[in-house]
């Protein structure tokens, strides 16, 4: 008897499963519409961060142009071939891939679909069929550099990064020489919360690595760590206040972050990988769609620090000046900041 | 060496150590009394999803401000018995596979967080971030007491009282026990049943302790590291506690290492090396100073009565 209960509930909940998957793909859908399809990095599109920003972006492209859009969230690294391979075998007209990661993958996949339009974020590829949008994080990350080093008392400064890899050197190497144009002594701790991807996915890490460096003196902090930077929210919070400002500030990176810990957030070094994924978007509407590198730098707004009503009182109109000099230079190309991946 | 060696380690070792502690001694339970727990990863996924959920609801829907975190605790507690229950009746009704089950029930876990944040916050596999204010006591003199009073009770219960001479016994040799008027599947559904809640207690510090939001997969391993600590502590509570707090502590100094100990040329080093600090040094003392572990003989085997 016992049994049969067993079995006829296990069998109950695999139909609900099953209904209600069906129930999605009756959904008809307009054949004149283009399809896109999105897969996502490993931290997922809720990181508050990368994926969030690259989420945002198809989501307004959704919104304002005929497009019908699907997503893929990959659990591990191995379930990204198969997940971008399925968009592929159903013929969409534009496969989004978000992060370096995936990048020798998608050249894997674009080669056996010539005729499918590509676009990998952070990523470079040859293929004529294939976008490769592009950021100078460095860039962004010189002038966040310039604010840390003038909101710090303490003349020590931490950087957060999540897996060790060229890309976020880049972040932190930026970061290092904007601080250093400011004070020259300035000392720049740097850390990272593993070498592989879970290192995006352990905000418990991320915590203790930001009050080890907040131990060492630090009191600014920028991560570029996914989901393990909002550790480093934390740790600055629990620090508190002493006169109504806080002791000891972070830096969000990527998304807008600075809502995220209202007064406890120095700025946040946007990437518009949102206006790049909307572009994309846009062009292959459009069939305008353009293979080859789109390179997003300060000169056109592809990166930056953001200022909005949370952190207005938080970073006086000096230090604005002075990033904005940095930023005219760099434009103009009086400033060189080192790109620690060398392209 | 000064700037990594200070008090903050300490803190930091305790904080580190206390999600594989709970773990720890909840697999204590379950393995004693025959029962692999290759599944604690995934109850204190359960634990940690569940705390940070329920602290949430309890926080923004109920008003409960200050409470919200403890009843998110209990959330957690419920949360990791729900899934030991099933973990149970496949293993001891239904006499599967202790391994294979285990195994399922992480990669379960992998999923359903992801799925339930989708319906309940419109996310996939994270929770909104909970305020500062509203999160367990982080504070280690705390901790250190409610952990060192933990693994008191635990030890009192294990060798004490005859619940806990039952519960070895059903894990050495059931046989003997059965004919002792002993009944194996009841204590091998108590020892199961502790182990989840204890696991999802575990998660549940993770979540609303150590960090304010459930990420997904946000143990990280620690489910097989405090199974690890369990065999390394011969599955014994106390050897058990500091198996945990070696792991804590090797974690802690490789944290304060980064960045702070240098090459004697002067350069950083590399991060990969600073990541095995903790594993290097476990291998070491494994074969330096433990000597043979003996797990229960029972362990893995499903008993099945004689007719």
């Amino acid at each position: 008897m016992k049994y049969k209960v067993f079995v006829l509930i296990a069998l109950l909940g695999f139909m609900a499963f099953a209904l209600s998957g069906c129930g999605r793909s009756a959904a008809a859908e307009d054949p004149s519409k283009i399809r896109v399809g999105i897969v996502f990095d490993i931290g997922g599109k809720d990181d508050r961060s990368f994926n969030a920003a690259a989420w945002e972006g198809v989501q307004r492209a959704a919104k304002e142009l005929p497009i019908i859009l699907r997503d893929i969230e990959p659990g591990t690294p191995n379930a990204i071939e198969p997940a971008m391979r399925a968009f592929a075998e159903r013929n969409f007209d534009l496969i989004i891939g978000v992060g370096f990661a995936q990048a020798p993958i998608m050249e894997q996949v674009a080669k056996d679909y010539p005729n499918i339009q590509f676009a990998i974020i952070d990523g470079v590829s040859q293929l004529p069929n294939v976008a490769s949008l592009v950021f100078k994080e460095h860039e962004g990350s010189y002038l966040v550099g310039i604010l840390a080093a003038k909101a710090s008392r303490t003349g020590t400064i931490g950087f957060l990064g999540g897996m060790d890899i060229g890309l976020i050197h880049r972040f932190a190497k930026g970061y290092e020489e904007g601080a250093k144009s400011v004070n020259p002594n300035i000392r720049v701790i740097e850390n990272y919360v593993g070498v592989t991807d879970s290192a995006w996915n352990n905000p418990g890490k991320g915590k203790e690595l930001s009050l080890a460096q907040i131990g060492k003196g630090a009191d600014v902090i920028f991560t570029a760590a996914g989901n393990s930077g909002l550790g480093a929210f934390d740790a600055v919070e629990q620090q508190g206040k002493q006169n109504g400002r806080a002791t000891h500030f972070v830096i969000g990176v990527d998304s807008n972050q600075n809502m995220v810990k209202p007064g406890f957030v120095l700025t946040s070094m946007v990437k518009r990988v949102d206006n790049a994924v909307y572009d994309i978007v846009h062009q292959v509407v459009n069939k305008r769609f353009s293979p080859g590198l789109h390179v997003f730098g300060l000169d056109k707004d592809g990166v930056g620090y953001a200022m909005d009503d949370f952190n207005k009182d938080l970073v006086p109109p000096e230090a604005i000046q002075e990033a904005e000099a940095a930023k005219a230079k760099i434009i103009g190309g009086e400033i060189k900041v080192t790109d620690a991946m060398g392209s | 060496m000064r700037d990594v060696f200070t008090l903050s380690l300490i803190a930091s070792t305790i904080r580190l150590a206390t999600p594989l502690v709970l773990a720890a001694l909840g697999g204590l339970f379950s393995e004693r009394s025959g029962v692999i727990n290759i599944a604690l990863e995934g109850k204190m996924l359960a634990g940690a999803f569940t705390a940070a959920a329920v602290t949430y609801a309890a926080d923004t829907k109920l008003g409960m401000g200050n409470a919200s975190p403890w009843v998110g605790l209990l959330g957690g507690l419920v949360a990791g018995l729900f899934i030991a229950f099933i973990y149970a009746v496949s293993c001891i009704r239904f006499k599967a596979d202790q391994v294979v089950s285990g195994a399922a029930i992480n990669i379960l876990m992998l999923g359903i967080p992801g799925f339930l944040s989708g319906a309940f916050f419109l996310s996939s596999g994270s929770t909104p971030q909970l305020p500062k204010d509203h999160l367990l006591p982080q504070s280690p003199v705390v901790i250190a007491i409610t952990i060192l009073i933990l693994v008191a009770l635990i030890w009192y219960v294990l060798y004490k009282t005859p619940f806990g001479l039952r519960l070895r016994s059903v894990g050495e040799k059931p046989e003997a026990a059965d004919a002792a008027g002993v009944s194996v599947s009841k204590l091998r559904y108590s020892g199961v049943l502790l182990a989840g809640m204890l696991a999802g207690i575990g998660g549940a510090y993770l979540s609303i302790g150590q960090s304010s939001l459930f990420t997904r997969n946000m143990t990280a391993g620690r489910g097989f590291i405090a199974l690890a600590a369990l065999i390394f502590g011969k599955w014994r509570p106390v050897q058990t506690l500091l198996a945990c707090l070696l792991f804590g502590f090797t974690e802690a100094v490789s944290i304060q290492m980064q960045g702070a100990v240098k090459l004697p040329s002067g350069e950083d080093i590399p991060v990969q090396f600073i990541n095995m600090v903790p594993y290097v040094l476990t291998i070491v003392v494994l074969a330096g100073f433990i000597g043979s572990s003996r797990p229960p003989r029972a362990l893995g085997v499903p008993y099945q009565k004689e007719k």
